[in-house]
């Protein structure tokens, strides 16, 4: 199993470097046919995402992050930092299954 | 509230009465299936947050090192550095069990053969790159387990909450009310029954004490 990340090209050739294989991205389009031909690939396991381009295919990374669950799916910042308004877990769960913890 | 529909017989109070106790006992369970299962989910959401820091942490540092590197040596040089290093990342997916849940547990592991470029004319800020990078890439397995191993136990809390409340609002309520409901109505009949068995006693004694010798 391994891990597969969709990005933008520094944070591809960041993890190119401790061999994670990855796909570039800059738009929506990009962004989708990455995402599926990851998810073809039955090795994958975990997919490393940034903020930017999870916001472009919001639905469908949610779909694969709450009910699917296989790959795993991760965010992270990429170069510029976090997004000011990203949600904590403590709101993801909250906004995804509703209970308040 | 709503009181089943079932005659009032004592077979059927029998029936009930099992019922109710076989409700009492699954709430039992599932109220302590729950709390356990939320100091699970308290317990992963505080680690989770934990490692999201450090992860965002490590990440910060590696993508100031690459660019650093890149400033360095250009872009292009990183990129042709990039292809020479040779490093393997394996991930192991594992199976926890917590209430009957699966969550995933997630090993990586690095496998390399360094040293991959001559020092000479490399910048140290492709070491450094190298190694924060590595140490963000064992985060994120961590904090993707995490995340997915919450999602999925919030998610059985929500059904466990929800089988809770079903049990403690209806149906514990309704067995009970439907129990008095039946209880009293035996009851209701074996009043009926003294006081018709009262009367027909008093009516014989009436009877004999008219035409006595009979």
């Amino acid at each position: 199993m391994k891990y597969a990340i969709i990005g933008d090209e520094d944070t591809v050739l960041g993890f190119g470097i401790v061999g994670v294989s990855g796909k570039v991205a800059h738009n929506t389009d990009e962004a989708h046919s990455a995402f599926q031909t990851l998810l073809e690939d039955k090795e994958t396991a975990v997919i490393i995402i940034t903020e930017r381009i999870a916001d472009m295919i919001r639905p469908l990374v949610n779909t694969y992050l709450f009910t699917v669950g296989f790959p795993l799916i991760v965010e992270i910042p990429d170069r510029h930092g976090t997004k000011a308004d990203r949600p904590g877990i403590k709101e993801m769960v909250h906004g995804a299954i509703g209970i308040k913890l | 509230m709503a009181q089943l529909n079932l005659a009032p017989t004592k077979t059927n109070l029998i029936r009930l009465k099992n019922d109710l106790n076989f409700a009492r006992q699954g709430y039992e369970l599932l109220d302590q299936k729950r709390n356990i299962l939320i100091i699970e989910l308290m317990s992963l959401i505080d680690q989770a947050a934990d490692h999201q820091s450090r992860l965002e942490d490590a990440l910060a540092k590696a993508y100031h090192a690459l660019e650093e590197a890149a400033l360095d040596m250009g872009r292009l040089k990183v990129q042709y550095l990039t292809g020479a290093v040779h490093i393997k990342t394996d991930i192991t997916v594992r199976a926890r069990r917590v209430m009957g849940i699966s969550l995933p547990v997630i090993e990586t592991e690095f496998e390399e053969h360094a040293p991959y470029f001559s020092p000479l004319g490399t910048s140290f800020w492709i070491d450094s790159s190298l190694y924060f990078f590595k140490e963000a890439l064992k985060l994120l397995g961590k904090t993707s387990e995490l995340k997915i191993s919450i999602m999925r136990l919030a998610n059985e809390v929500k059904k466990t909450i929800r089988k809770v409340n079903a049990l403690e609002k209806i149906a514990i309520p309704d067995l009970q009310e439907t129990l008095h409901y039946i209880q009293s109505r035996l009851e209701e009949n074996e009043r009926d029954m003294f006081v018709l068995m009262k009367m027909v006693k008093v009516n014989l004694e009436k009877k004999k004490a008219k035409n006595p010798g009979e």
